[in-house]
């Protein structure tokens, strides 16, 4: 009796402590075994690792339903429920993360730079280290293919666009005045520091719903949201001197930078070309700041600068004896205060405003001409995130502008004010299939406060992996812009100019490679003609013109097959005509080079501890009009090139030496030829050659960051 | 940039001879053993099966944290390393909200970033170096005397001094100083972070001990 008691006891242990074996194979979609994911009961201690065969098998005391929990890296975590002791030979096939960073992105049209993206193509640093560039932002994207380097203009001119057509937005929200003010045929820059922002997306066609107002493209600057560190820059340069100062707090921080520029010094040493003799030279004080505070789901940002500029000039004019005497006050002011947070739930609620104060004074010989323009951007943009598959974005913006004009001239003056008002709204979904193919659409609609009316503007595209680093994108879109304010401000009637785009991407990357080709069409419909030499009241005024723009841009960048040296190649080809503004006919408009091409290296100097740099561009003639011959705009200037070059040196970890110099072998470029208006006693028209204000400008600066932190330097402030 | 090569093979147990008593202590030093026997990946879904089944200690997710980091550096496929790296800071972070040791959970913050460093110096170097630079002369605030908080900060200063072309041998006398904390340390049988001494060791051989 007594073994039997024992056996049953033996029995009733046994079956007390009974573990129930879990074991299946973990799969993904393909049936190709995962090996390593981690498969266990949720809150518990029991699970195991699948082998190489994707298999797992092991024991619990748990006991009824459970939930199995598989994860694995770049998989979507599954969730299941069991039933303990019938949990053998499962069959778990796991999803793919399409959010991982292999996956396939959205990328027709687009460049980024900066750190928001996947791919970058211009790092932070580029914006400041590459030769001829000046640490201007703006020439800095003219080294990528797609825009038209226009010397005499400065500003970003985009596939067979005018220069009005490309939009610049700082988080989120529009700018009015992106560009300084300057004198005829003397460049402007980009108004606003690159030190400021750390994610730039630069658009040349095919982009979101999200933006509007824009025919051609849309430079998107993101403010950094958290500084690295409380600091001090000190920079003293050729032409001027700066001091920057980033204060950091547990929740918040805030930069401020001021800057002087006078070009007085650097002219007396080398002198500009007779086309441009200052009286005043360039001048300008400038001031930004940036203060964030993080709160607990969002961040607030409130970015502010204000510049004051003014020069006088003397230019050669063909028509008269003496040159003109152009003088110019510029005063900027913008601010803009955004707001993102998550509510929880997928949600994301993202409203902001900007506004913008601007006045300029011009003195042309007798006649004075001073405007004022004071424009807001109010927006909200709201996100839902349904899953990892499906993003819905939507919202709203009104704009404002007001623009004011007063023309004195000897005998009348005039005035004029006009209010262009924009409402619009837009939505758009995200559809991210797989890993390996994702759909946008969306539509924008917008009402023009001066025609009363709505338009509605469908936006489109995909993009499909085609390889472990190869993809395929396709975008198409209509674009809508308001007449500019030159014009706008004669004719209040005018109608919106529209373009279309269809485009046609490839890229492929690996770590340190990047290589894009891009194809691309462009229709122009309802561009703006007058009857007159220039716009003016008694202009007539219709929307009848058009045009198209088409080609392919390639850019290729190598960070790796060669130590130490960076470099990129950009080439675009471009077939553009339009009939606008006073064409008599179609053809290639004055800003449009068929071919333009660059080359950007940059080699680090270990021993030296210096980078130099030199940047190659090269542009094919540009088209411009010739009295003296027969048709119109049937020349062409000659083949435009530059060689630049730059040189840093690290002094100490926080002490630079900076120096460039733009146009190294002196090449001789004429951007465009003026004719006089009237034929000489020969019956030929006199011209005289727009060129640049000098062959060759150099720069030496030094700077200094000064930090408790000493690794920290300004290489990114060159 | 690419001067910053920066090699953290961690040997990182000194000894876990400890008298397993609960079923946690039981698990934690299985998954250290299997760390230590060549199964990182084992050993990380043990930690991570461990930290959810316990709803209040940190040192599972601590520890599945650092296997993820330890072993992506190595690694050069940027996306896999990206993705190892993402969820070491996910799992840094679940650490970092259970009451963590500050002072542990910014030196393997400081490692995780020194490793999303190597992928791209030229992209991240930038940005990074100084984010690396404050949350070690932060630490080193806080806990001058933490052997391993030492340990990752000499190490990076020697990168970064490496990169200026100074001579990492001045790091010597440093590094020995190093060594006196590590035997300073308290080595109570426990699962808390131990490690670093052996690293220090190699550290000292390779960089002061040849001629």
């Amino acid at each position: 009796m007594k073994s039997v008691f024992t056996l049953v006891g033996l029995f009733l242990t046994l079956s007390l402590q009974a573990q129930n074996q879990i074991s299946g194979k973990v799969t993904d979609r393909n049936e190709q075994p995962i090996a390593g994911a981690n498969v266990y009961l949720e809150g518990t201690y029991d699970g195991a690792t699948t082998n190489s065969f994707g298999e797992f098998s092991f024991s619990t005391k748990n006991r009824g339903e459970q939930i199995l929990v598989i994860s694995y890296i770049s998989f979507e975590t599954a969730r299941k429920k069991i039933q303990v002791n019938t949990a053998q030979h499962l069959f778990i096939k796991l999803r793919e993360d399409v959010t991982a960073l292999d996956a396939v992105t959205l990328s027709a049209g687009t460049f980024s730079a900066g750190d928001n993206s996947k791919v970058t193509v211009l790092k932070p640093l580029d914006v400041v280290t590459t030769a001829g560039v000046a640490g201007d932002l703006m020439a800095a994207l003219q080294t990528l293919p797609g825009t038209q380097p226009v010397g005499e203009d400065g500003r970003l001119f985009v596939r067979g666009g005018t220069a009005g057509e490309t939009a610049v937005f700082i988080d989120g929200l529009r700018v009015f005045q992106p560009y300084t003010s300057s004198a005829n045929n003397l460049p402007s820059r980009g108004r606003y520091s690159p030190f400021l922002f750390d994610g730039i997306t630069f658009s040349t066609g095919g982009y979101s719903a999200e933006y509007g107002q824009a025919l051609s493209g849309v430079l998107l600057l993101n403010t950094i949201a958290e500084p690295d560190q409380t600091e001090t820059n000190i920079s003293l340069m050729s032409v001027g001197g700066g001091l920057g100062h980033t204060q950091k707090w547990q929740k918040s921080s805030l930069s401020l930078n001021t800057g002087y520029i006078n070009l007085s010094p650097y002219l007396k040493l080398v002198p500009n070309n007779e086309q441009a003799k200052f009286k005043k030279p360039y001048q300008s004080f400038s001031s930004e700041s940036v203060y964030r505070k993080h709160s607990k789901n969002g961040i607030f940002k409130w970015y502010t600068a204000y510049e004051l500029t003014n020069l006088e000039v003397l230019q050669p004019e063909i028509d008269q004896p003496q040159p003109v005497n152009f003088s110019l006050k510029n005063e900027n002011l913008y601010t803009n205060l955004s707001y993102k947070s998550a509510l929880g739930n997928g949600w994301s609620f993202n409203p902001g405003i900007s506004a913008s104060y601007s006045r300029n004074k011009f003195d042309i010989d007798l006649t004075q001409i001073e405007n004022r323009e004071l424009a807001a951007n109010l927006k909200l943009k709201m996100s839902k995130r349904f899953n990892n598959h499906i993003k819905l974005h939507f919202g709203g913006e009104y704009i404002y502008k007001n623009f004011s004009e007063d023309f004195i001239a000897s005998e009348n003056p005039e005035e004029l004010q006009i209010k262009p008002e924009v409402s619009a709204g837009f939505a758009e979904a995200d559809f991210i299939f797989s890993k390996k193919f994702a759909l946008k659409m969306g539509f924008r609609s917008t009402y023009l406060d001066l025609k009363k009316q709505f338009y509605w503007l469908p936006r489109l595209s995909m993009a499909m992996k085609t390889g472990n680093d190869g993809q395929l994108s396709l975008a198409y879109g209509q674009y809508l812009q308001q007449p500019e304010t030159d014009l706008l401000k004669f004719d209040q009637t005018l109608e919106p100019e529209t373009a279309t785009h269809y485009i046609l991407n490839y890229q492929w990357t690996r770590p340190g490679y990047i290589l894009r080709a891009e194809a691309y069409h462009k229709e122009y419909n309802d561009l703006v003609k007058f009857n007159t030499p220039e716009p003016g009241y008694n202009s007539a005024y219709t929307n009848e013109g058009y045009g198209y723009a088409r080609g392919a841009d390639f850019f290729f960048r190598d960070d790796k097959s060669v130590e130490n040296l960076q470099y990129w190649i950009s080439y675009s080809f471009i077939d553009s005509q339009r009939n606008f503004r006073n064409y008599p006919v179609k053809t290639t408009p004055q800003f449009v080079a068929n071919h333009t091409a660059s080359l950007v290296t940059k080699f680090w100097i270990e021993e030296l501890r210096s980078q130099a740099g030199f940047t190659y561009t090269f542009a094919s003639g540009r088209p411009y009009e010739d009295p003296n011959t027969p048709g119109f705009m049937n020349r062409k200037t000659k083949n435009y090139n530059s060689l630049s070059f730059n040189w840093a040196y690290l002094l100490s970890q926080q002490k630079i030496i900076y120096f460039s110099v733009s146009n190294v072998l002196g090449s001789r470029n004429v951007f465009n030829y003026d004719y006089a208006k009237t034929a000489d006693e020969n019956g030929i028209f006199e011209r005289q050659a727009i060129t640049p204000a000098a062959d060759r400008f150099f720069f030496v600066g030094f700077f200094w960051t000064i930090s408790s932190n000493k690794s920290k330097n300004q290489l990114d402030n060159l | 940039m690419q001067a910053f090569i920066i090699t953290i093979a961690l040997s990182l147990f000194t000894a876990i001879g400890l008298n397993a008593q609960t079923q946690y202590e039981q698990e934690m030093t299985r998954a250290l053993e299997l760390w230590e026997d060549q199964k990182p990946e084992e050993a990380a879904n043990l930690f991570e099966r461990i930290a959810g089944a316990e709803a209040e200690n940190w040192l599972p997710y601590y520890y599945a944290s650092q296997i993820k980091i330890v072993e992506s550096f190595p690694v050069t496929n940027r996306a896999q390393k990206e993705q190892m790296l993402t969820e070491a800071q996910n799992l840094l972070d679940k650490a970092k909200n259970r009451n963590a040791d500050k002072i542990e959970i910014m030196i393997l913050q400081a490692m995780l970033h020194t490793s999303r460093l190597t992928i791209d110096p030229s992209t991240y170097g930038m940005k990074l170096a100084p984010v690396i630079s404050g949350i070690y002369s932060e630490a080193s605030k806080l806990a001058p005397d933490n052997p391993r908080l030492f340990l990752s900060k000499t190490e990076w200063d020697m990168g970064t001094a490496a990169y200026y072309g100074e001579d990492p041998k001045k790091y010597c006398p440093t590094l020995e100083a190093g060594l006196e904390l590590f035997a300073e340390e308290d080595h109570a049988p426990t699962v808390a972070p131990a490690w670093g001494e052996e690293r220090m060791k190699k550290l000292i051989e390779q960089t002061c001990n040849n001629k």
